[in-house]
């Protein structure tokens, strides 16, 4: 039998759904020695802003049960860099590759979606209106319909690229945010993003991470990301990418059965640098097994 | 570079209180590990702990057909104390050689080691090599650790160096006081274009050491330890600061660019403890 695993992602196709989650996956070259990069649905890069920029002092990660808090601050070489350095090499994959894009005002981000027009080998943005580690910017948009609705659109008025915007979980009703970015023209949404969290050193009564606070990622979050992927498929009719904890094709399996449409693998990277792969091959089988020629037919499949 | 594959303890014993040292049978892809380079080792269809952990290497080496690779560890937190239970044929997870390991010059009269407790593990691996390699080069090292209780390492130190000197804090065994103190005694000894100094311990060791050798005319190279997620350079945790135009400067990954570096290009102005 032959298995259909594209799917289309607002405009972006996909040949199969899964993607790697930005921040836990660099700018794809850091993974080139451990799996074939074609093999992928999507590169999503790591966020991009329009200077280079340091990130936050270390320390910046911290192991907790079943999961990690992170705080980096978007460190990365800037948009302008990454057109030069990194996508020449991202260019030749025979995979989609998605800009993360990331800003501390809303000029920022329609500036470095309008110079990523002229990048050839991007296939589509996605907006960090998420982050929850930098002090301008980020999840200060993502948690106020308003700006997150005003973020969507000026970088839709700019952008010639199908526009997913990834969402915060830390808001009280996440399907306001999602309605918002919808109404603006968000092409697609993708969430959830990090949960804020944090870790007390009991010895120095001092905070683990030099941010204070980071972001936990990792299969703690996975059963929350699940709850908002069903709540947001139920209110948005664009498409729902799901993002939180994946680790296996089990997991993946749960977010298109839910809704999702695709799913990004993010944390799990770390522990296994060819885990996505062992994803798709793992969906494949659970295809055939259950006689399923297309994954669509299983997106969205979820009764209650 | 494969993924993370299997690796089988061959066996476990605890050297010093709270110390322990793991040989892992391995692939014949760790024959060429560096001295300096790490490995990124996890529980084998175990989530806990949840992340991997890096080790330096404390030595590698074939007999008959096997890879063996050693690991040198203290137990510091949830991590090691689960490797610590870690029994003969117990299966690990391991992804290396990876990072950057010591440059090891091909002539010098003088190899000085300062470690600092555990330390010791990649300039014993160092030494290995530096004695094969070397013709004719001196190997002196100064250990420091918190108590005669806590030295490592010993016996295999002192089967490779001309000289051992040590130091502890609380006086339980020769130097009472750091071992960069004790160094510092001898340091005129060394300086010159004939020797290479190499260290690993603690930060606020190396630091002092880093006062010691500013603006003296000998190369230092210092083994850096930071909490990683990845190892690969992906997940951007281990960012050390680094002074500009050595390797790009600002942050950089210890796991990528490090975990050796020049003493003189890391900044100690205001982290590394």
């Amino acid at each position: 039998m032959k298995l259909k695993m594209g799917v289309d992602i607002g405009g972006l196709a996909l040949k199969n759904p899964v993607m790697t989650a930005s921040g836990t996956f660099g700018y794809g070259e850091e993974y080139s020695d451990y799996l074939d990069l074609n093999r992928l649905g999507a590169v999503i890069v790591k966020g991009l802003s329009l200077k280079p920029r340091d990130g936050n002092p270390p320390p910046r990660i911290m192991e907790t049960a079943s999961g990690m808090l992170n705080a980096v601050g978007l460190q990365n070489v800037g948009v302008r860099a990454f057109i030069d350095d990194k996508l020449p090499r991202l260019r030749r994959i025979d995979s989609a590759v998605v800009a993360n894009i990331f800003g501390e005002t809303i000029e920022d981000y329609a500036n470095v979606a309008e110079i990523l027009n002229d990048a050839e080998g991007v296939d589509a943005l996605e907006v960090n209106i998420s982050c929850p580690n930098v002090k301008r910017g980020g999840v200060a948009f993502g948690s106020d319909p308003v700006l997150a609705g005003e973020v969507t659109r000026a970088v839709k008025n700019v952008s010639r690229l199908p526009v997913i915007v990834k969402l915060t979980p830390n808001v009280t009703d996440i399907t306001e945010i999602a309605r918002a970015t919808e109404a603006a023209g968000a092409d697609a949404l993708s969430l959830i993003n990090t949960i804020t969290g944090m870790s007390v050193d009991i010895e120095k009564k001092v905070p683990h991470l030099e941010n204070v606070t980071g972001g936990l990622s990792g299969p703690a979050i996975k059963p929350v990301a699940l709850r908002m992927v069903w709540e947001v498929v139920n209110t948005v009719s664009i498409p729902v990418i799901g993002v939180g904890g994946i680790m296996n094709a089990r997991d993946a399996l749960e977010f298109l059965i839910v809704g999702a449409k695709a799913v990004q693998v993010g944390t799990a990277n770390f522990i296994n640098p060819g885990v996505t792969v062992d994803i798709i091959d793992d969906m494949r089988k659970y295809m055939s097994e259950k006689g399923i020629n297309d994954i669509n037919n299983l997106i969205g499949t979820l009764e209650v | 570079m494969k993924p993370y594959i299997s690796a089988t303890v061959f066996s476990q014993r605890e050297t010093v209180g709270g110390h322990f040292l793991v040989v892992l049978k391995v692939s014949d892809s760790f024959r060429e590990s560096l001295p300096g380079q790490f490995v990124m080792v996890r529980m084998k269809s175990c989530d806990q702990p949840f992340l991997s952990r890096p080790f330096s290497i404390y030595s590698v080496y074939s007999h008959g057909k096997n890879t063996f690779l050693e690991i040198l560890y203290k137990v510091v937190g949830k991590g090691t104390e689960a490797f610590s239970r870690l029994r003969e044929g117990d299966i690990l997870n391991i992804l290396g050689p990876l990072g950057k390991g010591f440059d090891i010059p091909s002539e010098c009269d003088k190899i000085v080691l300062i470690a600092g407790g555990v330390g010791i593990a990649p300039l014993s691996f160092l030494a290995e090599r530096c004695e094969r390699d070397i013709n004719g080069a001196e190997i002196v090292c100064y250990i420091g650790a918190g108590s005669l209780e806590a030295l490592v390492s010993l016996d295999r130190i002192e089967g490779i160096c001309s000289v051992v000197k040590i130091s502890t804090d609380d006086g339980s065994w020769g130097h009472a006081g750091s071992v960069t103190e004790l160094f510092r005694r001898d340091m005129e000894l060394y300086m010159d274009n004939d020797s290479r100094i190499y260290s690993c311990g603690p930060n606020p060791m190396l630091r002092s050491l880093n006062k010691l050798l500013k603006g003296r005319p000998v190369a230092c190279q210092v083994s850096l330890e930071e909490r990683m997620a990845c190892g690969i350079g992906a997940c951007l945790g281990c960012v050390v600061k680094i002074k500009s135009g050595d390797v790009g400067g600002g942050l950089v990954r210890v796991c990528k660019e490090g975990p050796v570096f020049d003493i003189s290009s890391v900044d100690y102005s205001e982290h590394n403890g």
